[in-house]
């Protein structure tokens, strides 16, 4: 592509809710000018934004792709295809694949991959511990030299506090920091279910929010101690979002993630035993959802990021118990953010930019993509008056385990620009 | 009355459905007192037990329930079938569908599993006792019990005992009382009675207390050590001194006339004392009987899709 002219769009930014009319035109993956009446140069694509916004790529640092080892619910391929058609332009993938990435030579296998079969960055964490364990520390400096950032052992907790705090002190020296899932298994149980209502009718000793507040309490005095950078992955209850609140007001190196299903959904949807509402941790109550977007809108919540944890048909038909947690995310977590919040004028675009975009990249220490002059191409253009059904043939990833299956919502995603590339065009 | 092609629960069944099956087991209770106790009516249908988990009473309740509707009874025999050579439920429940079997009656620790299996043939399918879920066949026999001693179940109260955290009996047994007017309590250690119930049970941790309250019917739940991953209580002797049914605690039950039920199989010594088992007001042999005639009334309601 030798130019591309995006004509009347609505440019959104991270530092408010404004949006900027204005032409954008990109030669050779560069905006080389944003302004009105630009005009096309010769054998220049030209696209009418007109109504539409147009954002920074989005950048998700919780994906589980599921390559190695279970190919049959996702691949590095799949995944950053489910990421394009969800107007994400980069991944941070988590570490519990089998084998586990827990070493030099996992995160080398995995860029290998990501570089064969990827149009987008696709960056990795690593293991706190070997084959995330929870015994021995994993091969750490070997991950990091290859620019491992995030130091995780997500889908558990690191069980043993000394291990954990050993890790913390051993890396806190490195550029690197730690995220933590959080929850006390002796509370919780192995059934993703909130300890309430809901898990009463349907028979299943539920996991209380205490399981993960007492564990985030936990890790963050740990890193605290050892002067270690920590993240919070998945804040699913109120009074978590209070503790993290309270340690950053205590100058804690502190920063943590909601989901959109965390946000939007809560443990009355599970119903009779409808799997796709399965995640750990688990849904709550209505009351935790509205603490959540409390926390996202007044910035106790750094990042938003999706946990989108694919799962074949067949294991989610399975009974609730032993279906597996989690659902996809990468595909939905802009339109149904934008239905359910923005639309409804909860917040506005200025808080996606920055927490979906801007600062999962910084977190990562890269630079966010800001739509200005002279920067790379990475963006989406979004309709807000298009719709978007979420149907087997829209959607790319290899698994369809999400609430939204067959669900129309409203605003769609019509166009992904990577550099010199056009990734998606609807 | 309309008919359902599966039961489930009793939370999904409306006071007229259970006020339906209750009247329909009055007629096949009177069937067991003839010389012939069957009855042609489910005449070459085909029953498929599938119990995944070790069952005795319920079992044979439902095989002589069936059977006495002149229905053919096949016991899937789980401890040696694929299931234990790791073929999952589903694959299990495709190999069910190829039988064009006409009711699966089915028993398994999973929460929800006959949901699974009742969405996905089309046999009736009838939840002989899910995880910490539900267990309709025995509330309905135990709302059969009841309404036989006390015919106005309205402002009758029911104290139930034990471990109600993980009792699929209590769950269904209250929610099958309440819809029909009975008043519920629970009663037990703080840690088996769960806070987030419904609101219109009545919670006790102390057995003066809930005996103060007054219940005309007490129904011990069997305390179920193999449910239990963790100790909820010290110990089993600590257990029967604060909630089992003692020789003391049995005089005051005898002084207040009030009736006893349980769902079997009974931890003598442990919810209750020896005597309970001869007292006239012991409804327990009572509730077994009662349990055939209750689970034909529920296969003869059902409809399965295959009739059509």
């Amino acid at each position: 592509m030798s130019a591309l002219l995006i004509q009347n769009a609505q440019i959104a930014c991270e530092e408010n809710d404004t949006l900027t009319p204005a032409d954008v035109l990109v030669e050779n993956g560069i905006i080389s000018k944003i302004a009105k009446g630009v005009e096309a140069p010769a054998g220049a694509k030209v696209v009418d934004a007109s109504g539409k916004v147009l954002l920074p790529g989005m950048f998700d640092t919780h994906i589980h792709m599921r390559e190695p080892g279970q190919e049959a619910k996702e691949t590095i391929q799949s995944g950053t295809e489910a990421a394009i058609n969800g107007g994400v332009t980069g991944v941070v993938l988590m570490p519990n694949t089998a084998p586990a990435i827990d070493s030099a030579a996992m995160v080398r296998t995995i860029y290998d991959i990501a570089k064969r079969d990827s149009r987008i960055p696709v960056y990795t964490s690593g293991c706190i511990t070997k084959g995330r364990e929870g015994k021995e520390l994993a091969g750490i400096d070997g991950m990091l030299q290859l620019g491992v950032k995030m130091l995780t052992d997500d889908g558990d907790a690191v069980p043993d506090m000394s291990l954990l705090k050993r890790a913390m002190e051993y890396a806190s020296e490195f550029d690197c920091f730690f995220a933590s899932h959080c929850e006390v298994l002796d509370l919780s149980g192995p059934r993703a279910l909130n300890e309430g209502v809901v898990s009463h009718r349907l028979g299943i000793v539920g996991s209380p929010a205490c399981s993960e507040e007492i564990c985030m309490d936990r890790d963050i005095r740990l890193a605290h101690a050892a002067g270690a950078r920590l993240h919070i992955q998945h804040v699913s209850s109120k009074l978590g979002m209070e503790t993290i609140r309270w340690w950053k007001s205590m100058g804690a190196k502190l920063s943590a993630e909601v989901s959109p299903h965390h946000l939007l959904f809560n443990e009355e949807d599970i119903g009779n035993y409808d799997t796709h509402y399965k995640m750990n941790p688990p849904l709550r109550t209505a009351e935790d959802n509205k603490a959540l977007l409390e926390g996202l809108k007044e910035g106790v919540f750094d990042i938003i990021a999706t946990d989108h944890a694919p799962h074949t048909p067949f294991e989610k038909a399975q009974d609730f118990v032993t279906s597996p947690n989690g659902i996809t995310g990468l595909e939905t977590a802009l339109v149904s953010l934008y239905h359910h919040f923005i639309k409804a004028g909860e917040f506005g675009w200025g808080l996606i930019v920055k927490r979906y975009s801007a600062e999962p990249r910084r977190m990562m220490s890269l630079e966010p993509v800001p739509i200005e002059e002279g920067g790379a191409a990475e963006f989406l253009l979004f309709d807000p008056e298009g719709q978007t059904t979420f149907t087997s043939e829209f959607m790319r990833s290899k698994s369809q385990n999400t609430p939204f299956l067959d669900k129309t919502l409203d605003g769609s995603i019509d166009l992904v620009v990577l550099g010199d590339a056009v990734l998606l065009e609807r | 009355m309309t008919t359902r092609k599966d039961l489930l629960d009793i939370e999904s069944l409306s006071r007229e459905e259970i006020e339906h099956l209750l009247d329909q087991a009055g007629p096949f209770k009177e069937l067991f007192t003839r010389s012939v106790k069957k009855v042609p009516a489910l005449k070459g249908k085909s029953v498929l037990t599938l119990f995944y988990e070790p069952s005795t009473r319920t079992l044979s309740s439902f095989e002589v329930a069936a059977k006495r509707l002149s229905a053919d009874v096949t016991t899937f025999d789980v401890p040696h079938s694929s299931v234990v050579k790791g073929e999952s439920v589903k694959d299990t429940i495709d190999t069910l569908q190829s039988m064009r079997t006409d009711y699966i009656i089915v028993r398994n620790s999973m929460s929800g599993l006959p949901l699974v299996i009742a969405r996905e043939t089309k046999a009736s399918v009838i939840n002989a006792g899910d995880g910490a879920h539900a267990h309709p066949t025995q509330a309905l026999l135990d709302g059969f019990t009841f309404r036989e001693v006390f015919p106005e179940m309205q402002r009758k109260k029911i104290l139930i005992v034990g471990d109600i955290l993980h009792s699929r009996v209590a769950r269904s047994t209250s929610t099958l009382m309440r819809k029909l007017g009975v008043e519920v309590a629970w009663l037990g250690p703080g840690s088996l009675v769960p806070k987030h119930g419904p609101r219109d049970i009545k919670r006790f941790t102390n057995y003066d207390e809930a005996m103060q309250w007054g219940p005309d019917v007490v129904y011990l739940l069997r305390i179920q050590m193999e449910r239990q991953s963790a100790p909820y209580f010290p110990s089993l002797r600590e257990y029967t001194k604060l909630y089992g049914v003692t020789p003391e605690r049995f005089k005051r039950l005898e002084d207040q006339g009030t009736y006893i039920m349980h769902p079997g199989p009974v931890n003598r010594g442990v919810e209750l004392c020896d005597a309970v088992m001869d007292y006239q007001r012991c409804l327990i042999n009572q509730q077994v009987e009662n349990g055939i005639a209750a689970r034909m009334a529920v296969l003869y309601w059902l409809k399965p899709e295959s009739d059509q």
